[in-house]
């Protein structure tokens, strides 16, 4: 990769989506909506993995390719660039429940790349960035809820 | 089926084992008390004019 297009890169993110022991119902639905904001090309999809987590806590990891059936993931399997290493599946196994099976999906943040590039163009250095859960904002509502009240 | 041969070797980009995010389904499940949550959270999130943090 040359320094132009790293300083082109967009933010890089992940998921781990945990699928507890019998509640799995794939449609195709989110292999769709994952095609969908990879032809729009708001994501590039980097790696993903299958995690499996027997009982006694012993983890597997499956490449996508040896996935049967791969559909509309079929194009983004092609253009996987396979940034995690086996060292990264125990780690990104922590979370997960005995039993479970998780999908791991790293990619890039293309519709950010342009804004981070004109930061970086500008001046700029990221110091700090994250993600606000939505059950920080239901405690923050929650609490001010609360202030309001006892000042009644 | 195993990993392919050249994740073997290398240094990970997860640094640290992760920690499970609290599971937000429970607050966006339908349903009386969520979906007011819902609804709250959404305006939370909307512009508003004149809005004071203070």
């Amino acid at each position: 990769m040359t320094s132009v297009s790293l300083d082109e890169l967009g933010p890089v993110d992940y998921v781990v989506v945990e699928f507890p022991a019998g509640s799995s119902n794939f449609t195709g639905e989110m292999a769709a909506e994952l095609r969908a904001l990879v032809d729009s090309g708001t994501i590039r999809v980097i790696d993903v993995l299958i995690l499996t987590k027997d009982a006694d806590g012993t983890v597997e990891a499956t490449e996508l390719s040896d996935v049967g059936e791969l559909g509309e993931l079929q194009a983004i399997e092609a253009e996987l660039a396979e940034l995690l290493a086996a060292d990264d599946v125990d780690h990104l196994a922590a979370a997960m429940e005995p039993g479970s099976t998780a999908g791991v999906l790293i990619w890039e943040n293309l519709w950010a790349a342009p804004f981070a590039s004109a930061a970086r163009r500008s001046g700029g250095q990221l110091i700090a960035d994250g993600r606000i859960p939505i059950q920080a904002i239901i405690a923050s509502i929650e609490a001010d809820d609360e202030t309001a009240t006892a000042g009644d | 089926m195993p990993l392919r041969p050249e994740r073997v070797g290398r240094v990970g980009v997860i640094r640290a084992p992760v920690a499970k995010t609290a599971v937000v389904a429970k607050a966006v499940t339908p349903g009386r008390a969520p979906v007011a949550k819902t609804a709250v959270v959404a305006a939370a999130v909307t512009p508003r004019v004149g809005r004071r943090r203070i």
